[in-house]
C-alpha cells in the first residue's frame, strides 16, 4: 500500500484513478493539475508513487518527471499514456519513469502495475 | 459503461471546457501559425480522447483520435494549417459539441454519426502524410501491434539462446548471469515493457549486453523476447524478481554458461491477474485513509440544481428572519433581540456567501462569441477584429442564463449590420478591418457590459422612415422625434432595419426581443451611436436578482416595494405645484418637471397621499405618490412568472416578516 501522488490536468482522469487507487487500498497523499504543481507537491508530501499524466499544461509529464529525478532519484513515477504514444513513453522510461498505465485505465491493470512498481 | 455512470456529469463539464479551448485555438490560428496554439489544442483533443475512451464513447473518440492525428502532423511541422483544414476542424469541433450535448442528455454518442467528417479528415491525412517524414510517433505503434499479431518478426535475432559467444568475464570479479524475459502476448508496447525490465535490472548490477540492445529497443524490435548477460552480486533471486513486473510473461535467470531452457517454464513470479496477495491490498483500514482524502479535496462540483435548492432555502431564512425581528420588536423583548442580531449577522454572511458561490465569470458564455463573430464575418465577407475584456467579471448564473441569448444577437447584429464590407471602408478612409469590442465590468452594485462597434453607426433616418413604413409612427410623430427616441424605435416590436432576413442574423427576431430579455433580468440597454463612427450598446445588469433592497411604502392601506436603486428621492407632494399637462399630471420638482404616475388602479385613489417618491430608469424620472414610507429592507423577490405571467410593472413578490405577501414595483417597465 502506497502513498500515491496523482497527475493529471483533468479533474474527470483523477477522479477515475483515485477510485480505483483507492479501492486497491492506497492512500492518495495528493493531486496536481500540472507539472509544476505535480514537483511543488513532490516536494511536500513525499509521496511513495506518483502517476503522471504526459500531456498537460504548464510543464508537460516529461519535464515534470525531470524534475522530480533530479529532486530524488529513487522517486517511483508511473506514466498515464494513451494508445500512439509509445515513443513519449519511451522517452520517459530513459528519464527514469518506472512503469506506465494505458488510457482507458483498466482497474487491475492500473493495481497491478501501481503494487509492481512499489516493490521496487 | 455503467460503472462510470457516477462520472458523466464531470465528463461532460471538462469536455466542454476542452472543447471551447479546442475552438478557441482554432480562430487563433486563423490569424496565422501559433505554436502555442496548436500545442494547446494538441492537449485538448487528447484529453478528450482519453477520457471518452474511458466512458467507452466509441464515436467520440475515434473522432478525437483522428483529429489528433491531424494536430500530430501539424505540430510537427509536417503539415500546415490552411483555412480548408481550419474549416474542417471547426466542422469537427461542432459534431464534437454536439455529440457532447448527446451524452449530457443521458446518451452515449452513438446517435450521432461523424464519419463524413472522419472520411474528410482521412482523406487530408493521406494527402500530408507521405509528403515528409511521418509523424515518428505513429509509425511504431503499428509496427508494434503487428508484431503482437505475429504478422512482422522484426527482431534481428531469434529468441533462441545468444549467450554463447559472449565472453563469460566481466572483468570486475563478479558473477555473469542470462536472463530472459519474454514480455506478454497482449502486451501493446513491448518495447516499453522490456526497457523497464533492463532499467530495473541495470538497478541490480552491469549490462555486459542485450538482444535486442537499448537502441534496438527504442527504434521499436522487440517481439517480446528479451536477452540480457549481466555482472551481478545480487543473486538469481533478485535478478528475477528485478526482471519482472506488470505484463511480463516469463522470467528464466541462469548463471552464464549454462543454456536457457528452450521454452519459459510458467511463469515464476506472479504475473499478470489477481494473485493472492491482492486480497490484503483490498482491505486496509479506511479510517485513516479516508480523512487524508478528505484533507486533499479543495475543489467540489456541486449540481446547480442543489445550489438552486440551497438558495431557496437562505431565501426562506432571509423572510423569516424579518419575522422573528418584527415580533422582537413588537414585544421589546431584549435578550431575544440581542439573539436575533446574532442570527442577523448569520444569516447575511450565509446570504453573500451563496451569491458568491453562484457567481460565475462572464467567461462562461464569452468564450463562444470569437467563433460566432468569424462565421457571421465570413458568411458577410467582411473582415473582423473582435476584442473581449473582463470576461472576468462575475455575474450570477440566473442573470447568465439570460444573457447568454440577447448577447448573442447583439454581437451578430454588430458585424452583419454595424461593421461595413471591407470596399465601404475603404472608401470612407478606415482600416478594411472593422472592429467590435466586447469589454464587461463591475461598477458598483452593477455589472456592465459594452459592445462597441467602428461600424457604420444607426442611420437614424432610416430608422424614422422605416417606423412610417411599418405604420408605427406616423410622420408628424416621426419629425417630433429626438435622435434617441428615434433609437429606442429600434427596440418596438417587429421592428427590423435590415433590408432581407439573414439567416445568421437570426431568426428575424429585432432588437425589442433583446430588450425584453434585459429587462426580465433587472437590466437596462443604452445604445450611443454616431453615424459613420460606429455604435454602442451598454447593457446594466445587477450581478443577481433573487435579493434586492427595497423601500416599503404604503399607498392607502396597501403596501408595496420599491426596488432603492432606482429611487433618487423622497419628496414632499405640494400639491399646489402640480400642473395638468396635456393628459399627464405633472409636478415641478426643483426646477424639474416631472411626471406624477398614481398607481390608483391598484391601490385605490392616491387624493391624500403627502410624500412623493421620485424614481428614475436611465434619464427618465418620475414621481409616485405614496402615504407612508416604512422603511428600508432587504427582500427576496419571487417571479411571478411562473404562476401568472409577467406583468408589466411588476417585477415579482415578496414575502415580509409579517407574512404580508406585498408586490415589488418594475420601474424599468413602469416609466
Amino acid at each position: 500500500m502506497g502513498k500515491i501522488l496523482i497527475v493529471d490536468d483533468t479533474l474527470f482522469m483523477r477522479t477515475l484513478l483515485k477510485n480505483i487507487l483507492f479501492s486497491g487500498g492506497h492512500t492518495i497523499i495528493g493531486e496536481a493539475g500540472d507539472g509544476t504543481e505535480a514537483v511543488e507537491k513532490y516536494k511536500e508530501l513525499k509521496p511513495d508513487l506518483v502517476t503522471m499524466d504526459v500531456v498537460m499544461p504548464k510543464m508537460n509529464g516529461i519535464e515534470a518527471l525531470k524534475s522530480i529525478k533530479a529532486l530524488d532519484p529513487a522517486a517511483r513515477v508511473v506514466m498515464c499514456t494513451a494508445v500512439g504514444q509509445e515513443q513519449m513513453v519511451k522517452l520517459a522510461i530513459k528519464t527514469g519513469a518506472k512503469g506506465y498505465i494505458v488510457k482507458p485505465f483498466q482497474a487491475p491493470k492500473v493495481l497491478e502495475e501501481v503494487k509492481n512498481v512499489l516493490a521496487t | 459503461m455503467s460503472e462510470f455512470e457516477a462520472y458523466r456529469g464531470l465528463f461532460v463539464a471538462e469536455s466542454r471546457e476542452n472543447h471551447e479551448n479546442i475552438i478557441k485555438n482554432l480562430l487563433i490560428l486563423e490569424k496565422g501559425s501559433d505554436p502555442e496554439a496548436i500545442g494547446e489544442i494538441f492537449r485538448s483533443i487528447h484529453t478528450l480522447k482519453g477520457a471518452s475512451a474511458s466512458m467507452g464513447y466509441a464515436q467520440l473518440e475515434h473522432l478525437c483520435h483522428i483529429m489528433e492525428d491531424v494536430f500530430q502532423l501539424i505540430r510537427n511541422g509536417t503539415a500546415a494549417m490552411t483555412p480548408e483544414l481550419g474549416n474542417l476542424l471547426l466542422s469537427c469541433s461542432d459534431m464534437i459539441e454536439e455529440m457532447l450535448d448527446d451524452i449530457e442528455a443521458g446518451g452515449d454518442s452513438s446517435s450521432k454519426n461523424p464519419d463524413e467528417y472522419i472520411a474528410s479528415l482521412k482523406t487530408w491525412l493521406d494527402g500530408n502524410r507521405g509528403t515528409a517524414p511521418a509523424a515518428a510517433a505513429d509509425k511504431p505503434v503499428k509496427t508494434a501491434q503487428a508484431g503482437k499479431k505475429g504478422g512482422k518478426k522484426q527482431a534481428k535475432t531469434p529468441a533462441a539462446p545468444s549467450a554463447g559467444p559472449v565472453t563469460a568475464d566481466s572483468g570486475d570479479g563478479r558473477p555473469l548471469f542470462d536472463v530472459r524475459i519474454t514480455v506478454a502476448g497482449e502486451c501493446a508496447m513491448k518495447d516499453v515493457r522490456a526497457m523497464i525490465a533492463l532499467n530495473n535490472l541495470e538497478s541490480l548490477g552491469s549490462v555486459v549486453s542485450s538482444t535486442p540492445t537499448k537502441e534496438q529497443l527504442d527504434e521499436g524490435t522487440c517481439d517480446g523476447t528479451l536477452l540480457v548477460r549481466i555482472a551481478s552480486d545480487a543473486g538469481e533471486e533478485a535478478l528475477r524478481t528485478a526482471a519482472s513486473g506488470s505484463e511480463i510473461a516469463s522470467v528464466e535467470v541462469v548463471p552464464a554458461g549454462q543454456d536457457l531452457p528452450k521454452s519459459g517454464p510458467p511463469a515464476p513470479v506472479p504475473a499478470a491477474g489477481a494473485p493472492a496477495g491482492d486480497k490484503n491490498n483490498n482491505a486496509p483500514a479506511k479510517g485513516p485513509q479516508a480523512a487524508d482524502k478528505a484533507r486533499e479535496v479543495k475543489h467540489l462540483r456541486v449540481d446547480i440544481n442543489q445550489l438552486d435548492h440551497i438558495m431557496n432555502l437562505v431565501e426562506d431564512l432571509v423572510i423569516n428572519r424579518g419575522r422573528l425581528k418584527q415580533i422582537a420588536d413588537e414585544h421589546r423583548i431584549k435578550e431575544m433581540d440581542e439573539a436575533i442580531g446574532m442570527v442577523e449577522r448569520s444569516v447575511s454572511d450565509l446570504q453573500n456567501l451563496m451569491m458568491n458561490i453562484r457567481m460565475i465569470p462572464l467567461n462562461h458564455i464569452f468564450n463562444r462569441l470569437p467563433r460566432v463573430v468569424r462565421d457571421v464575418a465570413q458568411y458577410d465577407g467582411k473582415e473582423v477584429e473582435f476584442i473581449m475584456e473582463g470576461g472576468e467579471t462575475e455575474l450570477d448564473r440566473s442573470v447568465m442564463d439570460g444573457l447568454n441569448d440577447p448577447l448573442l444577437h447583439l454581437i451578430r447584429n454588430a458585424v452583419n449590420h454595424g461593421i461595413e464590407h471591407p470596399d465601404v471602408r475603404e472608401k470612407a478612409g478606415k482600416p478594411r478591418k472593422g472592429t467590435v469590442k466586447l469589454s464587461a465590468h463591475r461598477d458598483r452594485d452593477n455589472v456592465i457590459i459594452e459592445l462597441t462597434d467602428d461600424g457604420g453607426g444607426i442611420n437614424v433616418e432610416k430608422i424614422r422612415a422605416k417606423a412610417i413604413e411599418k405604420g408605427l409612427i406616423t410622420k408628424e410623430e416621426a419629425d417630433a422625434l429626438s435622435m434617441e427616441e428615434s433609437i429606442d424605435l429600434l427596440f418596438q416590436p417587429g421592428f427590423s432595419t435590415a433590408d432581407k432576413i439573414t439567416d445568421i442574423s437570426g431568426r428575424g427576431v429585432g432588437l425589442d426581443v433583446v430588450k425584453r430579455a434585459i429587462e426580465a433580468l433587472k437590466g437596462t440597454v443604452r445604445v450611443e451611436t454616431t453615424p459613420g463612427k460606429g455604435s454602442s450598446f451598454e447593457l446594466v445588469l445587477p450581478p443577481t436578482m433573487a435579493i434586492v433592497d427595497v423601500m416599503i411604502v404604503r399607498i392607502n392601506t396597501k403596501r408595496v416595494a420599491i426596488p432603492i436603486n432606482s429611487i433618487i428621492e423622497v419628496a414632499n407632494f405640494d400639491k399646489a405645484a402640480a400642473h395638468q399637462i396635456g393628459r399627464n399630471e405633472t409636478i415641478l420638482l426643483r426646477e424639474e418637471v416631472i411626471q406624477i404616475s398614481r398607481l390608483d388602479d391598484m391601490f385605490g385613489s392616491s387624493e391624500n397621499c403627502e410624500i412623493l417618491i421620485v424614481v428614475q430608469y436611465q434619464k427618465r424620472k418620475c414621481s409616485i405618490p405614496v402615504t407612508v414610507v416604512e422603511g428600508k429592507q432587504e427582500v427576496v423577490v419571487k417571479p411571478l412568472s411562473g404562476f401568472i405571467g409577467n406583468i408589466r410593472g411588476i417585477s415579482g413578490l415578496t414575502i415580509l416578516g409579517d407574512g404580508d405577501v406585498v408586490p415589488v414595483l418594475d420601474i424599468n417597465t413602469m416609466i
